[in-house]
């Protein structure tokens, strides 16, 4: 039988920029484009309000509902994969960017994907893989100014399983 | 659910610059205040002194692998003794495009609740430091104005 985990995924990284350009970076699709693996992030960018990140070619990949938005301090979110059928069983995940100030000119950004509802343990993988890409090519294109190039990781091989047994 | 801390960092560099930053205390110096010497041979020692030159011990311990520039293994041990050790893995990859995936594993940390709540705020602050100066030059300054650990 599977494991089920509420274990959260929590990365931070110190970024040499602005509170308001961070958030900047986060909630506007021609930085998303430049390090979220080319995926486009849409919101109304208000508590209640509906998010979005589509797949470069414009489908819907990540869907969910803005809990809280405190520009440029916190935007927290529901998480929902919408872009595969077998995952969409799955319940929400929650999503949160917190900024906070960390010194003279530098921010610190905290993810946190949290699992209020326990889900196969096997999943976690996809984000602590995927995430430190994300996050690190975010943190590139503040402080250098240079598209980051960092490919998506090919998922964990315990979530490729998961994902057969669900047809996906 | 495990106290392991795993830190994973993309860096626009090469795992040769990245593995000096790590065993080099000039470069050390300059992204993680405290920095470390050894001979980085397998049994041997390593300490990680203060960035003060003082060469008061912060922590130390024992090489357990050494494979330049692709994986070092120390033990991580408080110099009195106080508690058992834990361990840090560096693994170093690279796939030719430029960028180096660094990833940081601090475990056996069950011995040590106070050094592993340490070490999970202490890494994230001086890896993004080191890929700051690595892609940059420049560190960040977030050591004057916060504490000081890792």
């Amino acid at each position: 039988m599977a494991e089920l985990t509420t274990e959260p995924t929590i990365y931070v990284t110190y970024i040499a920029t602005t509170a308001e350009k961070c958030w900047a970076a986060l909630t506007q699709s021609a930085f998303s484009k430049q390090y979220f693996f080319g995926q486009i992030i849409e919101g109304d960018w208000r508590k209640g309000g509906r998010i979005r990140y589509r797949m470069p070619d414009g489908s819907e990949h990540i869907e969910g509902e803005i809990l809280s938005c405190e520009p440029p301090r916190l935007l927290r979110f529901t998480w929902r994969v919408v872009a595969m059928p077998g995952l969409k069983h799955l319940p929400d995940s929650i999503v949160s960017y917190r900024i906070e100030d960390a010194g003279e000119g530098v921010i610190r950004l905290t993810m946190t994907e949290e699992h209020p509802t326990p889900i196969d343990e096997r999943l976690l993988g996809g984000g602590r893989s995927g995430w430190p890409a994300i996050l690190s090519g975010l943190k590139s294109l503040l402080e250098t100014g240079a598209v980051p190039k960092i490919a998506p990781p090919t998922p964990p091989q315990e979530m490729l399983d998961y994902m057969k047994e669900h047809g996906v | 659910m495990s106290n392991d801390f795993v830190y994973v960092t993309y860096i626009y560099s090469t795992p040769q610059k990245v593995w000096d930053a790590i065993t080099k205390p000039e470069f050390a110096k300059r992204y993680w205040f405290h920095y470390n010497v050894s001979d980085w041979k397998k049994g041997s020692r390593w300490e990680h002194q203060h960035g003060d030159d003082s060469g008061k011990i912060m922590i130390d311990g024992t090489v357990l692998e050494a494979d330049p520039p692709r994986k070092l293994m120390i033990t991580w041990t408080r110099p009195d003794k106080s508690k058992e050790p834990s361990r840090v893995t560096f693994d170093i990859a690279d796939d030719d495009s430029g960028l180096v995936r660094l990833t940081v594993t601090h475990d056996q940390l069950e011995h040590d609740p106070a050094m592993a709540a340490s070490v999970s705020g202490g890494w994230p602050k001086v890896l993004s430091n080191l890929k700051s100066l690595l892609e940059t030059g420049k560190t960040e300054n977030i050591w004057l104005t916060k504490n000081k650990e890792g």
